[in-house]
């Protein structure tokens, strides 16, 4: 088969008439039916129309295959087999005028025409055009702005997405993609991740949450707004809800519940694991506008006989779970707050030295009830990366970062946003 | 445990859930009072003041017809989770989407159009020439759209719709025989003029503006609303055309109390505001010219700002007032064309500030039937809604109103034809 080698567009064919060999018209091309390739689905059938009555042709009996002619190798024999199954994917039908993500970009776009090459002896589906070009071509007029985007120098941009780009959405669709590229959206950058999914309508929601694992899906939740995200928790099922929200930080999984009816979060509560659960509810009970509203109760800790190296052990052990670990607080059984370490310090000393000795002896604290005001000037003035909350009786309650008290003073939190998923490590 | 519970309903009270309580106040309460805007309240006070009561008995079935039809989009955005554009686009392809939206466009225009006159009316009332308020108008629209919060905007423009109580208190004030209003809300009895039928139009046009149900099922989309708590949104629905429709049946009668009763005819909107004289005496002109003009520029923000969203979204292209001219420029680009060109009409010399308010929703009333005509085959597309497809009244309901108006539109598009056309209809 002879193909020109910048693609063909499937608004350039489809409606098309098909003709068989002895030039009989046998339809229209109605739909084009895919399957699973390696790295792009390739055509396996062509749906044709005649008279209301949708019939199947095999790629492998395609002779031609351009805007100008569809034909056949040979007649079309029987029946032409059974039209249309449910779980198959169909280019007009689940691809064409829906939504996809764009993992390049970040974002949920709508697919305007689809992009198909010939590679080897197989049509592939290669990329997706996005843009207005699509629109004008679907509609017959980008010959005409074409033209006068010449005469006055200023032609419209293509907006193609190479099909590696682009995960579609809808539970067929994934089926589409294999091992190798499924995890396009796990790569994604949290933040990323986050902006897509606000965008997805309700349906895809829990479909595409599922592709991720957990942790994926907790901190691209984590970064979202707490209104935003309470909205996608409830679309999924309670339990699944509450996997989530345990890879979560406590703070931010507190915040997401808040915006949540009572009973609802009572329930995704008590799916969580218990001691998952307990941490939120701690936090729950603050009033939002104090330091115990805003703070992370996971911190790292040590107790204050401990020595630089058990320090060091203890802070492998468990900053993988925790979000804040540029300090170590030293805390005894009692949970009364006596010193604190920077991760700086801790990498200088030598390892027997003991952790009394190299600790910064009364901290900078503040209460659970405190106005955020303290919290930002304590931050502001001692350059504090964290500053530690402590209840009423000194025990340590949690951490407040200057990551959140930032975010909740600037007017530019967005940018505050930016920049923080930039220092993630 | 316990002390989540003890503090729970402590925390329902911060100034959080006060605000998101507020912040609920629903679309369908939005969309019915922007109901009421300069077309609107023309074409009822033209209504009362030049058929007195005899066009009162459209209300009741508009009403109906309403309700189902800002309902049937509720639903449609609950379950779906998606706006009518974008259903559009999936289900009609783009070919149609395409010509919706120049059609939406269009009427929108003639809608902006007509709130550029309403805040030179109003304006004029106070003795301020349009060619200074409506610049001044055009540019504050902008602004408030591009800078403005569109929260605050809407939570000022409901305080401000409280000025529409006037109009039943000025309606009982003027003290029709309520006998015969309450005979002729429920029985027709009217000459059949092209004028007649005109208004007829027009009236449906203006209560059940196209774009209302483009805003009504964006807005429940946005808010989040599945359908498992969608039953809070049809509440929604019934109170917000309840209000609307209260507001419009009583702009009518007290029109009619007053204006007809003085064989007035309404070229100016100082004529219209004479309906409220009953009520304020003095005052008559200032509160309409207020109520008239908090419409006109609410919806002026409104309408285009929506407008550019529905077409954006339906070809694709980046939108949000959050973004700037750079990342959205066909979203910006759209809104500002559309305020520009519709203040730019209006400060055309001579032009006709009421004829144009009125003929704007005459247009509205004409392209409706097509905008249901679409959304019913959305609404009964069972692998769409599932099993919240249209249940048999609302689609004998819908149809119906499809019929009607289209017959109607025809009939008067064939009189302006053929003029004569509907005096020969009706055997003179």
């Amino acid at each position: 088969m002879n193909q020109p080698d910048s693609g063909i567009f499937l608004s350039a064919v489809l409606d098309r008439p098909v003709i068989s060999l002895s030039g009989r018209e046998i339809g229209k091309l109605w739909d084009v039916a895919m399957s699973p390739g390696e790295p792009l689905p390739l055509v396996k059938h062509l749906l044709v129309r005649k008279a209301g009555k949708v019939r199947r042709v095999p790629w492998a009996d395609i002779a031609l295959f351009n805007p100008v002619v569809v034909s056949l190798k040979g007649e079309l024999e029987g029946a032409g087999g059974v039209p249309e199954l449910e779980d198959e994917v169909l280019m007009r039908r689940d691809i064409l005028d829906k939504q996809i993500v764009d993992v390049d970009g970040a974002r949920v776009v709508r697919v305007n025409d689809l992009k198909l090459m010939m590679v080897l002896d197989d049509l592939c589906l290669a990329a997706v055009d996005v843009g207005f070009r699509g629109v004008l071509r679907r509609l017959g007029y980008l010959k005409a702005w074409d033209f006068l985007g010449g005469v006055l120098h200023n032609p419209l941009a293509r907006k193609e997405i190479d099909w590696l780009f682009v995960q579609p959405l809808g539970a067929n669709l994934s089926r589409l993609t294999l091992t190798v590229t499924r995890d396009k959206l796990s790569d994604l950058h949290p933040a990323d991740l986050a902006h897509i999914i606000s965008q997805l309508p309700h349906q895809n929601i829990s479909a595409v949450l599922n592709s991720l694992d957990m942790d994926v899906a907790g901190e691209a939740l984590g970064e979202m707004e707490p209104e935003d995200s309470s909205r996608v928790l409830s679309q999924l099922d309670s339990s699944h809800a509450a996997d989530v929200l345990e890879e979560m930080p406590p703070d931010e999984a507190a915040d997401v519940l808040a915006e949540l009816s009572d009973e609802k979060a009572q329930e995704l509560l008590s799916h969580m694991d218990p001691e998952d659960a307990e941490k939120v509810q701690e936090l729950l009970e603050h009033e939002d506008d104090s330091a115990g509203g805003l703070m992370n109760n996971e911190y790292l800790f040590v107790a204050p006989d401990a020595t630089v190296d058990d320090a060091m052990t203890q802070v492998r052990l468990l900053a993988a779970e925790i979000d804040n670990i540029y300090y170590v607080y030293v805390v005894d059984e009692g949970e009364q707050l006596f010193g604190v370490l920077s991760l700086k310090r801790l990498l200088l000393a030598s390892g027997e030295t003991p952790v009394a000795e190299i600790m910064s002896r009364n901290p900078k604290s503040v209460h659970v009830d405190s106005a955020l005001d303290e919290v930002f000037e304590l931050v502001v003035q001692y350059k504090l990366a964290a500053v530690p909350v402590l209840e009423e009786d000194g025990r340590m309650a949690g951490i407040v970062s200057a990551d959140d008290i930032m975010e909740h003073f600037l007017p530019f939190a967005q940018r505050w946003k930016q920049y923080k998923a930039l220092r993630k490590f | 445990m316990t002390a989540t519970k003890i503090i729970a309903p402590l925390r329902k009270l911060n100034r959080r859930n006060v605000f998101m309580f507020l912040a609920l106040l629903g679309p369908g309460i939005i969309t019915a009072n922007v109901d009421n805007d300069a077309g609107g309240i023309t074409t009822y006070s033209l209504a009362g003041a030049q058929f007195g009561l005899s066009l009162l008995w459209i209300m009741l079935p508009t009403t109906v017809a309403l309700v189902v039809v800002q309902e049937m989009c509720a639903r449609m955005g609950a379950v779906t989770g998606k706006g009518l554009s974008d259903l559009i686009r999936e289900s009609f392809g783009v070919k149609i989407t395409f010509y919706v939206m120049i059609a939406l466009l269009l009427t929108n225009l003639g809608n902006t159009v007509s709130e550029f006159a309403g805040i030179a009316a109003s304006m004029e009332l106070f003795g301020i020439s349009k060619y200074m308020s409506v610049p001044l108008g055009a540019v504050v629209v902008w602004l408030l759209i591009v800078k403005g919060s569109y929260r605050i905007v809407e939570k000022v423009f409901l305080v401000a719709c409280l000025v529409y109580i006037a109009y039943p208190v000025a309606a009982f004030m003027s003290g029709p025989d309520w006998g015969v209003v309450l005979k002729a809300s429920v029985v027709p009895d009217f000459k059949v003029t092209p004028d007649a039928v005109t208004m007829m139009i027009g009236i449906v046009g203006t209560t059940i503006a196209p774009w209302m149900q483009f805003y009504q099922q964006a807005s429940v989309v946005e808010k989040g609303i599945t359908k498992e708590n969608y039953a809070f949104s049809r509440l929604d629905v019934i109170v917000g055309c309840f209000m609307a429709i209260v507001v419009a049946f009583f702009i009518v009668v007290a029109c009619a109390a007053t204006i007809f009763k003085a064989g007035i005819r309404i070229e100016t909107a100082a004529d219209a505001a004479l309906a409220l004289t009953p009520l304020v005496g003095r005052y008559a002109t200032t509160l309409f010219a207020i109520g008239l003009f908090n419409a006109s520029l609410f919806a002026a923000c409104v309408l285009p700002l929506s407008t550019s969203y529905y077409i954006c979204e339906g070809l694709g292209w980046e939108l949000g007032v959050g973004k700037d001219f750079r990342e959205a420029p066909q979203f910006f680009w759209l809104f500002t064309i559309i305020i520009a060109v519709s203040a730019g009409i209006i400060l055309l010399p001579g032009a006709p500030l009421i004829a144009i308010m009125f003929i704007s929703q005459v247009v509205n009333g004409a392209v409706l039937p097509f905008v249901l005509i679409i959304m019913l085959m959305l609404i009964n597309d069972k692998r769409l809604m599932g099993d919240y497809v249209n249940k048999a009244t609302f689609n004998i309901i819908a149809w119906a109103t499809v019929v009607i108006v289209m017959g109607l539109t025809v009939v008067m598009t064939l009189d302006i034809i053929f003029p004569g056309f509907i005096a020969r209809l009706m055997g003179n």
